[in-house]
């Protein structure tokens, strides 16, 4: 059996009338790896799952899964696939253990076989407790996790997370993130489409960058980063006259700090991990006291920002 | 494909939170054993119970189900008592006989018009949409939505002759007509399911289906023998109602349950139906694989 990559997709493009959605999109996912695309809402980010996952075609280029194409043998594609989304895409009025036998028992498994996959996703995800329950009665985290859970019931080689945290609570976004990870190690092909870039540059080994439908940046989360620019230091200050005195001592030391207007509060670009230990340690020898100090990394907006025109003003 | 070697990844020191839930760390990619494809006919049996578990999983479900065919029952009773009168009921003995077969009709009418709302609620919450990325028939989904529905039917139907006998006094001529009528209606029901099955694979929106589902009811239902006798409507109607397949339906039910001959209407009314199946199948076979 010749070794296909899990995702391969090249030149892909799709318009809706006039409206163009995929502009010719080129990538690769191994074994193990995630890639993560990264999009406002309106980037591409869904036609290019819904493509990958048979719901659409594509006006031009090409994708396969595991070999298959996708406009030609969607069968076999959705034999290799398994989907988890946005919208927890679960039955309402079953328990969460039927809903994963269901699908178990779908995708082909006997009974036994099938309640033993479920009694095992359930297990694995934290949801025993829950099993039993109608999904109507589920908290948006749960459901999150049982759809992720769903789209993983044959086990699937490539695995699509259409925005799989979106509006979920920070520790059921740690908790899926610790499964995608785990995942990943054991061999599955992830894409992950987020709107966070913490997000991606946790979880994936790669990055695209999507803007109207177009890869505007590509690389790993680093590196992409690294060319972006910077984190930010914010720095709250007792008084004026103290954030006044610290501005002084930090900008004789290169850093170029900017005020907040009437308040005491400093904004220093520092481009790593070395600059904000320097930071530290020169107002630690200025003897000014910091009231609150916060680094905040780069977001999706400073990316586009970074990238301006690349792909908002085609032409 | 060997799935031992899990490609090495760089360390993600980034991970250091701890999640509430234990996680084990070890099952669900690890091994992976091919289960091939579930076949037509399990993935038939598997949602058409899924279905049936919905339907009368729920207390409430099963008590407004059984409630609706006897309110209406209840109602047609009493507010067209003066019908009887007419020339064209009179030969039916009472009103009642007359009544309980547009009665059962309307039922199975109505119960095929929430087939086509609850397919469209599983299309717009997506279920529909995780059971496209999977590798099962889609037309499967939709003659399992149709073979509940109609089992949801019968119930009710059962239900509406029970208080006809009891409460009513309606008197059929045999046990064995009264259950044709049933099964004729359930046919009528199971016709009329794909129409507005096929109206959902369309995905309108909310609005539109209910508009929709309205525009079909009303002349269908209005336009037949079913609460008032043809010859007394106006002429056009009239004319309407001699091609509509529910006044076949409708009539062959009523011959069934006094004992009057029927075959005309039946074979009449089968045909209409297995027609207007046939339509919405192709139409809905088509329009739920559609791709964007």
């Amino acid at each position: 059996m010749p070794t296909h990559a899990p995702v391969h997709v090249l030149g892909l493009g799709k318009t809706y009338g006039k409206v163009v959605a995929l502009d010719g999109i080129s990538f690769t996912i191994d074994e193990g790896s995630v890639l993560g695309v990264l999009g406002h809402n309106g980037a591409g980010k869904t036609s290019l799952i819904d493509i990958l996952t048979t719901g659409a075609r594509p006006t031009s280029g090409a994708a396969t899964i595991c070999g298959w194409d996708v406009v030609r043998f969607p069968h076999h594609v959705r034999r290799s696939i398994g989907v988890a989304g946005q919208f927890a895409t679960v039955d309402e009025e079953l328990t969460g253990r039927a809903q994963l036998v269901l699908l178990a028992r779908l995708y082909g498994a006997g009974r036994r076989a099938a309640r033993d996959r479920a009694d095992e996703l359930i297990d694995a995800f934290g949801l025993a407790d829950a099993a039993r329950r109608k999904v109507r009665t589920y908290s948006g985290g749960m459901r999150r996790k049982l759809d992720l859970a769903a789209g993983l019931v044959a086990r699937p080689p490539v695995l699509f997370l259409d925005e799989p945290t979106t509006g979920l609570d920070p520790v059921s976004r740690n908790v899926l993130w610790e499964i995608v990870t785990d995942l990943a190690h054991q061999g599955t092909a992830v894409l992950l489409t987020t709107q966070y870039l913490d997000e991606a540059d946790v979880l994936a080994d790669t990055l695209i960058v999507l803007a109207r439908g177009r890869v505007v940046a590509e690389g790993r989360p680093a590196d992409l980063k690294r060319s972006l620019g910077n984190r930010t230091v914010a720095i709250r200050f007792p008084s004026l006259t103290a954030s006044e005195y610290a501005a002084q001592c930090v900008a004789s030391h290169g850093f170029r700090p900017v005020r907040d207007s009437g308040e005491p509060l400093l904004r220093i670009p520092v481009s790593g991990t070395g600059d904000i230990a320097s930071l530290v340690r020169t107002l630690d020898g200025s003897g000014v006291d910091v009231g609150d100090l916060t680094v905040s990394e780069p977001t999706l907006d400073d990316v586009y920002l970074a990238l301006h025109g690349a792909g908002d003003h085609p032409g | 494909m060997s799935r031992h070697a899990a490609p090495v990844r760089g360390p993600r020191p980034d991970i250091t939170t701890s999640p509430t839930t234990p996680i084990r760390r070890s099952p669900p990619a690890a091994h992976r054993e091919h289960w091939g494809v579930s076949g037509f006919g399990t993935q038939l049996w598997v949602l058409a119970l899924r279905s049936i578990r919905t339907a009368f999983g729920h207390y409430r479900l099963i008590f407004l189900g059984i409630l609706q065919p006897v309110v209406i029952m209840l109602l047609f009773s009493q507010a067209f008592a003066g019908v009887s009168e007419l020339p064209g009921v009179a030969s039916y003995g009472s009103y009642i006989n007359y009544l309980l077969p547009a009665t059962l009709v309307t039922i199975a009418v109505i119960t095929a018009m929430s087939s086509g709302a609850a397919l469209m609620f599983e299309i717009t919450s997506g279920f529909v949409g995780r059971l496209r990325t999977m590798p099962i028939s889609l037309f499967a989904v939709l003659l399992a939505r149709s073979i509940s529905d109609t089992l949801r039917l019968v119930v009710q139907l059962a239900a509406a002759m029970v208080v006809a006998v009891l409460v009513l006094d309606f008197r059929s001529t045999s046990w064995v007509a009264s259950v044709a009528a049933c099964a004729l209606t359930a046919a009528v029901g199971w016709g009329m399911s794909w129409v507005f099955i096929a109206i959902a694979t369309w995905r309108p929106s909310q609005e539109v289906m209910q508009a929709a589902s309205f525009v079909v009811i009303f002349p269908l239902m209005f336009t037949t023998s079913a609460y008032m006798p043809v010859e007394s409507m106006p002429g056009w109607m009239e004319a309407v109602a001699t091609v509509n397949p529910l006044t076949y339906a409708i009539d062959a039910v009523r011959a069934l349950t006094v004992g009057d001959p029927y075959g005309t209407d039946l074979a009449a009314a089968l045909a209409l139906l297995c027609c207007a199946a046939l339509i919405g199948i192709l139409t809905a076979a088509h329009g739920i694989r559609r791709t964007r």
